[in-house]
Formats: structure tokens, C-alpha cells, sequence
């Protein structure tokens, strides 16, 4: 793996973001509605929503329109919100590392749920075991999102008392206790996706000849686990993590509601509902941005197991 | 032995009533669960019900709606007196009054303040105060209002927020080359006079106020209000969430209780369920134009939209949709609305009646209508499915169309639709507002359905103008008459505020306005 491949690879990442800063400018202004009378509902007089619409500039052409976003998005600046008045970017700011917490949270707790779980199944083939664990992720699969998170908060918090009924912390520690419930919320359905997958690889690589080889070596269970069959089997399921994060991002907006999280998800759903097109600009490009950055990583993880990919 | 028994009863009744006195507790912190954030805190440009119903705790107004929405009591003014001509209208300061930063309130703060939301360029209520040509100020206490014309709401006017008073140096001061630019950056630290100051604000987490130390209004115990020290607003979206933290005693009050879970939180020991009076009216708005997209529109007859009003079990609609808890329409206004026609039920659910009708009308077994709902609104699907049940009898077919509001609402403005599902509640304590929108077709094409009756809007103007309580009464019964008569909604249901609060918070309310105010609320040790 190159310094030049990194390279490259980013460089991929501006056209796709010019790309997707266009389409979303105009798909949201093509959507039928538009902001102010979508605040003002039932009080909205043609007067003041062509008055109010003129004051946002959204009575210009759309191509006059986004030369003036972009010549303002040069400068670093993504525009006022419609609806809160208030800096787009100091609404990202707020509350993005909400967001980033709950999703890594989420992804680390998959990890460390799928990774155990899938080697004792494939280890332990179609026992009474493998076939546990696999119905329980089975259901983690097939339950709502937001239906989790119910049964989780009306057990955990509000029965047992074990954590608080969602909000957000002060502190890292606190942050790490009141995520807890919404980060595993979000985690059980990708840590199924990711068991599933690794288990059929993990069961794949134990029939290769080589683990045999390895094991007819003399090499200790651990060491045939880890350095042969888990690196060999990961591969594929890094590219599946890493694919599967944006949907992460998209349960989060769920879950954030459920669990009264400030983050981008709620942001992201009021501001589409509203029509607050510079809240919906922002946040697309930074999540673009981030599923990209996501993306580059899975490529390079991918690299470093399979010195292949970076060839290719 | 009965004398002693009397006198230590009469001890007991005594103590009893002296603990009662005394019961209100000062200080401490209510935590209040709101569904939404606020959007924007400023009184004359924000133009939203999650900021209009917060906003009276940091900006008081001249005069203040009474708990039942129908009359005013004096506020940061004294009294006010119209003149004999009704030209004008004149108000005297309380003395002593102060801002919450301390500085005292003048009549040049007032002035400014009215002028400002009267302003025609700023923000959507300036309407309230449009009869207003100029302001005068005398000596250190008197506001003169001088009027265009005669206006019988104006009193009302002044005790809704957009009429709040804000300190005008400070304002000016912000940064800012516009009224708007201004006002964003004021929105960020207001300061105002009500009983509650802003503190602090993360959005979409978390509103915080604490009390205003320079409050005019006395409490219960002869000290000033408000009794609470500090309120704070967490933002929890999710219906059963809210309830949660409620239950688990995280927070002490919870806005919007779904209908569905208010008799399970009535049963809770810890929890006392409140249905406040409200002035929010649930009701189907029909396009009555005769043609729609070229195609010929029955409910362009006034004989079909009747029939299909009776054809409406409205009690039943209000089990299935608000339990029970909603009780049906009896006008277009609330029966909370001040000269609301408060005569009982109106097309009371008769199939016959509305099968003669329809007949009469020459409308042909299956025919068909549309109506617009919000998607992924409970309460919509469940209206327009129930009605849609209750219309199959009499022979007319309901397609439900669902789309999202800001679809929804370009749609209605473009008079694109056949039937929507809408909700309305007051701003000001005066049926002028409603009306307007309802039925004076100028304003907005009578909520564009394009319905019009050149005699109700000439008898609304009038009404505008009459200053004769009785004789202004009398014409809005009989706007109403004929509105209800034409029928150009459908009457369904209205339905209080549902607020679940903590058994020892004490002296909330929420107002039919749908103002929360929290100067007398207090939470018992």
C-alpha cells in the first residue's frame, strides 16, 4: 500500500462530493413546497410567503441560487438556517460528535459483539450452540430499530433503573453510560449482519487447506485462529462494515429520536420536513464526506489484511 | 365532651386552612419535556407554536389573557381606557417596572416595541395591531394608541406575544443592518420582562430560564413571582420517551400525551393527568370551487358537503381517534373561542338525512371524493380512515391521499386538493383571527377552499369595527350560522391540551391559547 494510492483515492472524493452538492441543490428545490410556507402551514398569507421568500433569495433561478451557495461554500460558510436562524455550520458543530459518538459507539459494541460470536459458530458448527446464537442475532435482525429501543428503555431504564432514559451526558464517562442503551440499539442489527457473514467465512477458511496445513505444522489452535483463519475470513467482512456504517448513520436518525439524542439524525429529518434547504445542503455534504472518509478507510483496512486490494 | 370535640375540629379545620396558605414552595427547578425545540425566540418574527407558547415566560405584555383565554387583566399597563370615539386608546405603566437586566421599563420601550410589531414588513402577526396609526407617549407612564379606526380586538391584540415589550437600546445595539439580523442575534440572550429570564440554550437539547428578580406580579405568599427558581425544557420527540422519564420521575412534566395513554397516566398515583381547555379545532377543510383540474367537483354544492357533515358520527370519531377525549364541534370556533355559537352539536350523525341529501343533490351511489392527510400523522390516518367507513354507508367513496406537510401545504396553497385534514388553534383571545382565515375570503380564499359569502365578508368587516359588545356578538352568530350552514369543512372534533405532570408540581397551566405559564407553578416539597 502507497502513500499514492491514499492519494488517489481521495482525490476520487471531490468530484463525487461537487456531484452530490449539485443533485442535492436541486432535488430539494425541486421538491414540491418550499420553506416559509411550510413553517407558516395554515397562517400562510401569498403576501407573506412571497415577501419572506424574496428576503431568502428563493425567488432567484436556481442556477443564480447556487452560484451564490457555492461562492459562499468557497468561503467556508454553508449559510443560515431557515427555520433556527442560526449558522449552518454552528448546528453541525453541535451536534456532529453527537452523532459520531453514537455511531462509533455502535460500530465498536457490533464488532465486539459479532467477532466472539461468530468463531465460537463456526467453531462449534450447527450445535445447539452455533444454533442459539444464531437465532438470537436472528432476531436482533428482524426487530425495528425503534421497537429495540422501547423494549430497551422500558426494561433497563425505566424498570431496573440500570441507566437513564436517554438524553445525553456531560462527560466522556457520562456520555459512555447514557449512549449505552442507544449505541447497543444500533448495534444489534449490524453486529447480526456482521456475524452471519463472518461465520460463513470463518467456516469457509477452516475448510482451506492451508489452516490444515497449518495445523498439521504443529501451530497452537490460538495462533492458527488468529494469524490464518480470522485474518483470511475478516476481509470480507471489513468491506460489509464499512458498507454497512452509512446504514448505521440512517438508524441513528431512529434512534436519536427515540432516545432524545441532539445529533444530525433529528436535524436531518426536521429540516428535510421543514424545507430548510441550507440545513439539508450542510448535512448531506458532511455525511457524504463521512461515508467517503468511511469507505477510504474500509480500502485501506482491506489493504493492510490483503496486500492484493491496493494492486488492483 | 362535644364542645371539646367541636373546638378541636375547629383547631384541625383552622390548621388545615393555615398549611393551605402556606403551601406554595419557593425555589427549586421544574423540568418541563417538551415534544419540539423552540425555533426562534423573538415575539414579532417567529411564527411558530413551539416558540409562541413558550415566549409569554420571558416577554410580558401589556395585558395578560386570563386562564380561560376570553377576557385580559392588566400586565405590565395598569389600566387602559378607550376613548368615547374609540380613536384611540390609552394605557398607564405600572410603576417600578424593570427589565430582567435590571433596567427600568419607559414608555419609549413601549412605544417602540408596539411600533416595531405593527411594522407591515416584520414577521406574519403584525395583522393585530394593523388599526394602530400612530403611537404617543405622555409623561413617564402614559401610552396613547392612536387608532385608525374603531377596533374592538385591539385589547386582545395587546395581551398576545407579538405585543410583548422588549428593552429597545439593547436591541439596537445588537449587531446587525437589519430588523431581522438584529433580532436573530438578540434571539441568541433576550431580554424581557416576564417572570422568567433566558439562560441558556443548546438547541434541539435543551431551553433553560431562570426567575426574574425584578418581576412585578406577587405570589400566593405577598413576595414577587415567579415561585420557581429555574425551568428547564428538555426536547424528547418520541411520544413514549417522554413518558418514560415522566414515569421514571427524570422530568416532572410532559407536553402532548398521546390520547391513547392518557387513561393509563390518570391511573398513575404519581401523576396527575391534565386536560387543559384549548381552543384547537380538528376539522376537514373542502374545496368548494366547481371545477378542480377541469374536472366538475361535487362538494361545489352546499346540499353535498351537509350530507356529507351528517354522514360523520363525530362521537364515535372522537373515541376512535382522541378516546373519548374530544368532544364534537359546535361551530367552526371552539367553544373556547370568546362569542364562539355555543348551541350544542351541529349535523348531529343522521344517514338518512344525508342519504336524502345526496339524493336531492343528485350524487350517484359510489361516487367519489378525495382528502389530503399528513403522512405518518396517527391521528390523520385514523380520521380519514374512520370517515371513510362512515361514508361507504351513504354510498360515496374516500380515496386518502397521504403526503408530507410542506407537499401538503404548497398543494393547498395552490388550491390543489379536494379535501384535507387541518387543525387550528388561537393566537389572541378574539374569534377576529379564526374568522379571517375560516370564512372572510380575502384573506386567504377562506382557507382556499374558495368558498364566499359576500354578505359574511362584509359582516366581518363591520365586526372589525364594532365596538358595541352586543351588537358585535350578534353578528358573529350570525357569521356562524351561515358558515355552518354552507358547511365549507367538515366539523369534526375539538380537544384539550393532554400535559402529564409529577403529583406535586402545583399552579401550571396551559391556556386555551396554548400559552404554557410557569409564574405560579411550583413543585411541593
Amino acid at each position: 500500500m502507497s502513500l499514492n494510492y491514499v492519494v488517489v483515492r481521495l482525490a476520487q472524493i471531490v468530484p463525487t462530493f461537487f456531484l452530490i452538492m449539485v443533485v442535492i441543490f436541486v432535488l430539494v428545490r425541486l421538491l414540491p413546497g418550499d420553506p416559509t410556507s411550510a413553517v407558516l402551514g395554515i397562517h400562510a398569507t401569498d403576501e407573506a410567503v412571497e415577501r419572506i421568500n424574496a428576503e431568502l433569495g428563493l425567488d432567484r433561478s436556481i442556477p443564480v441560487q447556487f452560484g451564490l451557495f457555492f461562492e459562499h461554500f468557497l468561503r467556508g460558510d454553508l449559510g443560515d438556517s431557515i427555520i433556527l436562524k442560526v449558522p449552518v455550520m454552528r448546528l453541525i458543530l453541535e451536534r456532529l460528535p453527537v452523532t459520531l459518538f453514537l455511531t462509533g459507539f455502535a460500530a465498536l459494541l457490533a464488532v465486539i459483539l459479532a467477532v466472539p460470536m461468530a468463531l465460537v459458530s463456526a467453531i462449534r458448527r450447527d450445535s445447539l450452540l452455533d444454533n442459539t446464537i444464531r437465532a438470537g442475532f436472528q432476531v436482533g435482525l428482524s426487530m425495528p430499530v425503534f421497537y429495540i429501543g422501547i423494549v430497551l428503555l422500558t426494561f433497563l431504564a425505566a424498570k431496573l433503573r440500570w441507566f437513564p432514559v436517554g438524553g445525553f451526558g456531560q462527560t466522556f464517562t457520562d456520555d459512555i453510560y447514557h449512549l449505552f442503551l442507544p449505541a447497543l440499539t444500533l448495534a444489534l442489527s449490524l453486529s447480526a449482519v456482521l456475524m452471519r457473514n463472518l461465520r460463513s467465512s470463518l467456516i469457509d477458511v477452516l475448510d482451506a487447506e492451508y489452516v490444515d496445513f497449518a495445523r498439521a505444522k504443529g501451530l497452537r489452535n490460538r495462533l492458527v485462529l488468529g494469524r490464518h483463519v480470522l485474518r483470511n475470513a475478516l476481509i470480507s467482512t471489513v468491506a460489509l462494515f464499512g458498507l454497512n456504517i452509512g446504514t448505521l448513520f440512517g438508524g441513528a436518525v431512529i434512534t436519536e429520536s427515540v432516545f432524545a439524542i441532539p445529533g444530525i439524525g433529528r436535524l436531518l429529518i426536521d429540516s428535510i420536513y421543514g424545507r430548510d434547504y441550507p440545513v439539508i445542503q450542510g448535512l448531506t455534504l458532511v455525511l457524504a464526506v463521512l461515508v467517503s472518509l468511511v469507505f477510504l478507510v474500509t480500502d485501506l483496512v482491506q489493504a493492510a489484511l490483503d496486500p492484493r486490494v491496493s494492486h488492483r | 365532651m362535644t364542645r371539646w370535640l367541636r373546638a378541636l375540629l375547629a383547631c384541625g379545620l383552622l390548621f388545615g386552612l393555615a398549611s393551605t396558605a402556606e403551601a406554595v414552595t419557593r425555589g427549586g427547578t421544574l423540568i418541563y419535556a417538551r415534544y419540539a425545540d423552540s425555533l426562534f425566540l423573538d415575539p414579532v418574527l417567529n411564527d411558530a407554536n413551539v416558540d409562541i407558547w413558550i415566549l409569554t415566560n420571558i416577554y410580558d405584555t401589556l395585558l395578560q389573557p386570563t386562564a380561560d383565554g376570553k377576557d385580559v387583566v392588566p400586565g405590565l399597563a395598569t389600566e387602559y381606557k378607550m376613548a368615547d370615539d374609540a380613536k384611540s386608546l390609552t394605557l398607564k405603566l405600572r410603576p417600578g417596572i424593570k427589565f430582567s437586566d435590571g433596567s427600568p421599563i419607559t414608555v419609549n420601550d413601549v412605544k417602540w416595541s408596539l411600533d416595531r410589531a405593527r411594522n407591515p414588513k416584520n414577521g406574519i402577526w403584525n395583522f393585530t395591531l394593523a388599526s394602530i396609526d400612530s403611537i404617543e407617549t405622555q409623561g413617564e407612564d402614559t401610552v396613547v394608541l392612536k387608532l385608525k379606526n374603531p377596533d374592538p380586538t385591539l385589547v386582545a391584540a395587546l395581551a398576545t406575544f407579538n405585543s410583548a415589550i422588549l428593552p429597545q437600546k439593547p436591541f439596537e445595539a445588537t449587531p446587525g443592518a437589519t430588523d431581522e439580523e438584529k433580532a436573530k442575534a438578540f434571539a441568541e440572550h433576550p431580554i424581557g420582562s416576564g417572570a422568567f429570564t433566558f439562560d441558556s440554550w443548546q438547541r434541539g437539547t435543551e431551553l433553560v430560564i431562570k426567575r426574574n428578580p425584578h418581576y412585578w406580579q406577587m405570589g400566593e405568599d405577598g413576595k414577587p413571582l415567579p415561585y420557581l427558581d429555574e425551568v428547564r425544557f428538555p426536547v424528547i420527540p418520541d411520544d413514549a420517551t417522554r413518558i418514560l422519564k415522566l414515569q421514571a420521575g427524570e422530568v416532572d412534566g410532559a407536553e402532548l400525551i398521546p390520547y391513547a395513554r392518557v387513561a393509563e397516566l390518570k391511573s398513575d398515583p404519581n401523576i396527575s393527568m391534565e386536560l387543559y381547555p384549548s381552543t384547537k379545532v380538528q376539522f376537514i377543510t373542502v374545496n368548494v370551487r366547481p371545477t378542480l383540474n377541469g374536472k366538475p367537483n361535487v362538494l361545489a354544492d352546499p346540499k353535498v358537503r351537509q350530507a356529507l357533515n351528517y354522514a360523520i358520527d363525530k362521537n364515535a370519531l372522537a373515541q376512535v381517534v382522541t378516546f373519548g377525549i374530544g368532544t364534537p364541534l359546535v361551530s367552526f370556533m371552539s367553544s373556547a373561542t370568546p362569542l364562539v355559537d355555543n348551541h350544542g352539536p351541529i349535523y348531529s350523525y343522521d344517514v338518512e338525512k344525508a342519504k336524502a341529501l345526496l339524493k336531492e343533490a343528485g350524487i350517484a351511489e359510489g361516487t367519489e371524493v378525495s382528502s389530503i392527510g399528513l403522512a405518518g400523522s396517527a391521528d390523520e390516518t385514523a380520521i380519514l380512515s374512520t370517515i371513510q367507513q362512515m361514508w361507504s354507508a351513504v354510498g360515496v367513496k374516500l380515496t386518502i391521499e397521504q403526503l408530507d406537510n410542506a407537499t401538503r401545504t404548497a398543494r393547498y396553497r395552490a388550491g390543489d386538493f379536494q379535501m384535507r385534514v387541518s387543525l387550528w388553534t388561537d393566537d389572541i383571545a378574539d374569534p377576529s383571527e379564526i374568522t379571517s382565515y375560516f370564512a372572510y375570503f380575502p384573506n386567504i380564499e377562506s382557507l382556499h377552499s374558495g368558498w364566499q359569502d359576500k354578505s359574511v365578508d362584509d359582516l366581518f368587516l363591520k365586526s372589525q369595527q364594532e365596538m358595541d359588545k352586543a351588537k358585535r356578538a350578534e353578528m358573529y352568530m350570525t357569521i356562524q350560522q351561515k358558515y355552518v350552514e354552507s358547511a365549507p369543512i367538515m366539523f369534526l372534533y375539538e380537544s384539550p391540551y393532554p400535559v402529564a405532570l409529577r403529583k406535586p408540581v402545583k399552579g401550571f397551566v396551559q391556556i386555551p391559547l396554548g400559552n404554557n405559564i410557569f409564574s405560579a407553578a411550583y413543585v411541593e416539597k
